[in-house]
């Protein structure tokens, strides 16, 4: 009996889906676990693999329309089956058979009908454990699109973590009721709507005891972009994610100075009642994180600067036009190149990530003139060396000796008591290209 | 203040409770059978009668109904017996005067009375005893409102809980295991209590969380020892207590470990552990599981004379070795 490809809901609050692109051609061979097609929602891009071996036929899902979720949009038949599914080759004469040349989303009636044993599969529900369902719920993500390792297939923890882990292109769901705790232990992963107001976009992407450790991303980046350094280990401390203004789900402003954004960090660590914390920042984040430090209104107990801004007037101002402007994968990919020293580490989900806040315009376009402010005329407007100089707590800056957005030069010159790491081979994303150190780094910070 | 630290047997730390609380207050005596010029069925209350004389440690005639009747008539009266039961399955023998009389009154009459008396209950298998005198019927009267139950593991929390016990103004069920009696540990000198209703973290962990009474305890921390070595990390809870249950101590385990492993040696059907099972299940760490609910309890059956069969029917520490490999690896 061949097996039920279905468009799979990938999103929280998804009703229908796009096949951006296939993969796997009709009539090709497939192996369980290959990737199979491309999903596409308003949010995010997210690849599809295989459920089962054999040969695909019957591509109804075409590429650029609408399709509900739960529709099935290919089978995969084993090796030697009969091609034509029962029903549809006997009961139902010709002009019943959806053609590929069909241009409305796909019916399913045929199908339903002739699989019963295929689609109770899915029907049922996914088995997860309770973890994995809220972890997954939180995230935005199907139980039906995670293969579960469990017994019987049942989608546990490390299921979902390694979906989330994977640099792919979810954006954050939108929880509409995100728990807070007033004790400031944070729930698992809490999240406020994105807002107008003081509080920005956050996700507790991990829990634990002790020190809270509160990441700032990097210009044009999100929260998410956090989610393969905490992969690199075990973490046991509470770890806060915030997105900056005109980033991620925050609100899309462009705030006046590094203080204004600043003082939005400092309400939102109130809001959720963060204490006494390690406040990591990267690129652009890190001079924020700076101004947090330096400002005393949050309680920041040290300082972990990742490539940061703000320590000379040099920046890649090319690297910020071109990859602000980029709509498509053809001009996006070069840009993202300069990111890194290892090209490896850009891998297909990580692109689609990005690509997929690009195409959303308004939200470049904030961008763009974030960049125009702070980074004017490719020249960092701003300076954090007299913060740093004044801050009586542990700093540590670590830099990619091939940093080609911010020289690592700059990182020379700093207060003796400043701690520098310099990373060989490593480009302007230690925490994706040096992930266990840094990781490691961060920890020991956090426990100190 | 710290008291200096000897390590005595658990029988040897009950009785120096005993002692002290004699000692310390008038009002305390001993009832039992057996428990004067013999001692006691497992030696617990040892010389006490030679030192306190036979008017504070009363030798029982064997009616354990009518000894119960007239220690909860004492305490109503206002003083403090400690009532031991030679074995806990006598229990059966006086549950009117414990969950008629000794459970409710207080209630009954509106709170103008209370009954601080304490009963021991040597409890569980392992002695060869068999059916009439191995069970472990803690779950029973954990089911009845106005008694606490408690379970202490260690030396020092038999001394320690049995003083609180005292000290406790309703009536305290202690259910002793029979094979703990000459374990020893360290136990301070002279006066403190445990709490009642507090779990205690006998070891930390993250992976899996094991809820043990009594004996189970050391079950579990042998295992938890064995499996650390293959990079298993178990918190073992020590539940110390079954009435009223210290849930929330492993509620926050499991919200930490998301997997929990419940063991004990009553009979598993409705026993401590489906109790605990519940309570998380019902709770909020049950969006922190990761793995289904497992326990370990002692098999559907009276306990079987033969030796071997004896230990077959309730958890030992390669059964709690398998569940908890199971349980982490995903194979449950």
């Amino acid at each position: 009996m061949p097996t039920e490809v279905i468009l799979p809901k990938v999103d929280m609050d998804m009703a229908t889906g796009k096949i951006s692109r296939w993969y796997v051609e009709e009539g090709a061979p497939v192996k369980k676990g290959d990737v199979l097609f491309e999903i596409e929602t308003d949010k995010a891009a997210m690849e599809i693999d295989a459920p089962a071996s054999g040969i695909l036929r019957d591509v109804t899902g075409k590429e650029g329309i609408d399709i509900p979720v739960g529709e099935p949009v290919a089978w995969i038949y084993a090796e030697g089956e009969a091609q034509d599914r029962p029903v549809a080759a006997v009961a139902a004469p010709a002009t019943e058979e959806p053609k590929r040349e069909d241009t409305k989303p796909v019916q399913a009636e045929p199908m339903v009908q002739a699989q019963p044993a295929a689609t109770a599969a899915k029907g049922e529900g996914a088995r997860a454990t309770p973890l994995a369902r809220r972890l997954a719920a939180e995230a935005g993500l199907s139980l039906d699109a995670i293969a579960g390792s469990g017994p019987k297939g049942r989608v546990t923890r490390s299921d979902v973590e390694a979906i989330i882990s994977a640099p792919a292109g979810r954006t954050e769901a939108k929880a509409p009721d995100a728990p807070r705790r007033p004790n400031g232990q944070p729930s698992a992963s809490s999240q406020a709507l994105p807002t107008d107001g003081a509080v920005l976009n956050h996700a507790w992407l991990r829990q634990g005891s002790g020190r809270p450790i509160v990441l700032l991303h990097g210009f044009g980046a999100d929260l998410n972009s956090w989610r393969p350094l905490l992969q690199a280990g075990p973490v046991d401390a509470p770890v806060l994610a915030l997105d900056l203004p005109g980033h991620g789900g925050s609100g899309r402003t462009v705030p006046a100075d590094l203080d204004a954004i600043a003082a939005q960090v400092e309400a939102t660590l109130a809001a959720l009642d963060v204490g006494p914390l390690l406040l990591v920042g990267h690129s652009f984040g890190g001079a924020v994180a700076a101004a947090v430090a330096s400002r005393g209104i949050a309680d920041v107990r040290a300082l972990a600067l990742i490539a940061p801004a703000g320590l000379g007037p040099e920046i890649n101002g090319a690297f910020l036009d071109g990859f602000v402007r980029a709509r498509s994968e053809a001009s996006l990919v070069p840009w993202l190149k300069l990111l890194v020293a290892d090209e490896q580490l850009l891998s297909k989900p990580f692109v689609n990530a990005t690509l997929a806040q690009s195409a959303d315009s308004e939200l470049r376009g904030v961008q763009a003139a974030i960049a125009d402010r702070f980074f004017a005329d490719g020249t960092q407007t701003f300076d954090i060396r007299k913060q740093l100089a004044g801050l009586r707590i542990p700093v540590r800056v670590m830099f990619g000796a091939g940093d080609r957005i911010i020289p690592s030069s700059q990182a020379f010159g700093l207060p003796g008591e400043i701690a520098l790491h310099v990373f060989a081979a490593t480009g302007h994303m230690p925490q994706l290209e040096q992930r266990e150190a840094v990781l490691r780094i961060l920890l020991e910070m956090a426990r100190a | 203040m710290d008291q200096p630290v000897r390590e005595l047997s658990y029988a040897q730390a009950i009785q120096e409770a005993m002692a002290i609380a004699m000692e310390q207050d008038e009002r305390v005596f001993l009832m039992g059978e057996d428990i004067g010029v013999y001692g006691g069925a497992f030696q617990v209350t040892g010389d006490l009668v030679e030192r306190f004389g036979a008017d504070r440690v009363i030798d029982t005639p064997i009616s354990e109904l009518g000894g119960a009747g007239v220690a909860v008539g004492a305490a109503v009266t206002g003083l403090r017996p400690i009532f031991e039961f030679q074995f806990s399955d006598f229990a059966t023998l006086a549950m009117e005067q414990i969950v008629n009389q000794a459970a409710k009154m207080r209630y009954m009459l509106g709170g103008a009375v209370s009954v601080p008396v304490v009963m021991r209950f040597p409890a569980g298998s392992g002695t060869g005893a068999a059916a009439q005198h191995s069970q472990s019927l803690e779950a029973w009267l954990g089911h009845v409102p106005g008694l606490k139950v408690i379970q202490p593991a260690t030396p020092h929390d038999a001394k320690g809980m049995l003083l609180a016990a005292v000290a406790d103004p309703d009536p305290v069920m202690i259910f002793e295991h029979k094979l703990l009696y000459k374990m020893k540990g360290p136990v301070p000198e002279g006066y403190y209590t445990v709490p009642i209703g507090k779990a205690e973290i006998r070891r930390e962990g993250r992976d899996l969380t094991i809820v043990a009474t009594s004996i189970m305890v050391h079950k579990a921390l042998e295992a938890a020892k064995t499996l650390e070595a293959e990079g298993i990390d178990v918190e073992v809870v020590d539940l110390r207590t079954i009435r009223p249950m210290d849930t929330q101590t492993v509620i926050d385990s499991v919200k930490k470990t998301s997997r929990l492993l419940c063991v004990y040696e009553g009979v598993k059907t409705l026993g401590v552990g489906a109790e605990v099972s519940a309570a998380i299940a019902e709770s909020d760490a049950f969006d922190f599981l990761d793995a289904p609910i497992v326990r370990l309890g002692g098999a559907e059956t009276p306990i079987p004379y033969n030796p071997e069969l004896e230990k077959a029917t309730v958890p030992q520490v390669p059964d709690i070795l398998k569940a908890a490999r199971d349980l982490v690896s995903g194979r449950r």
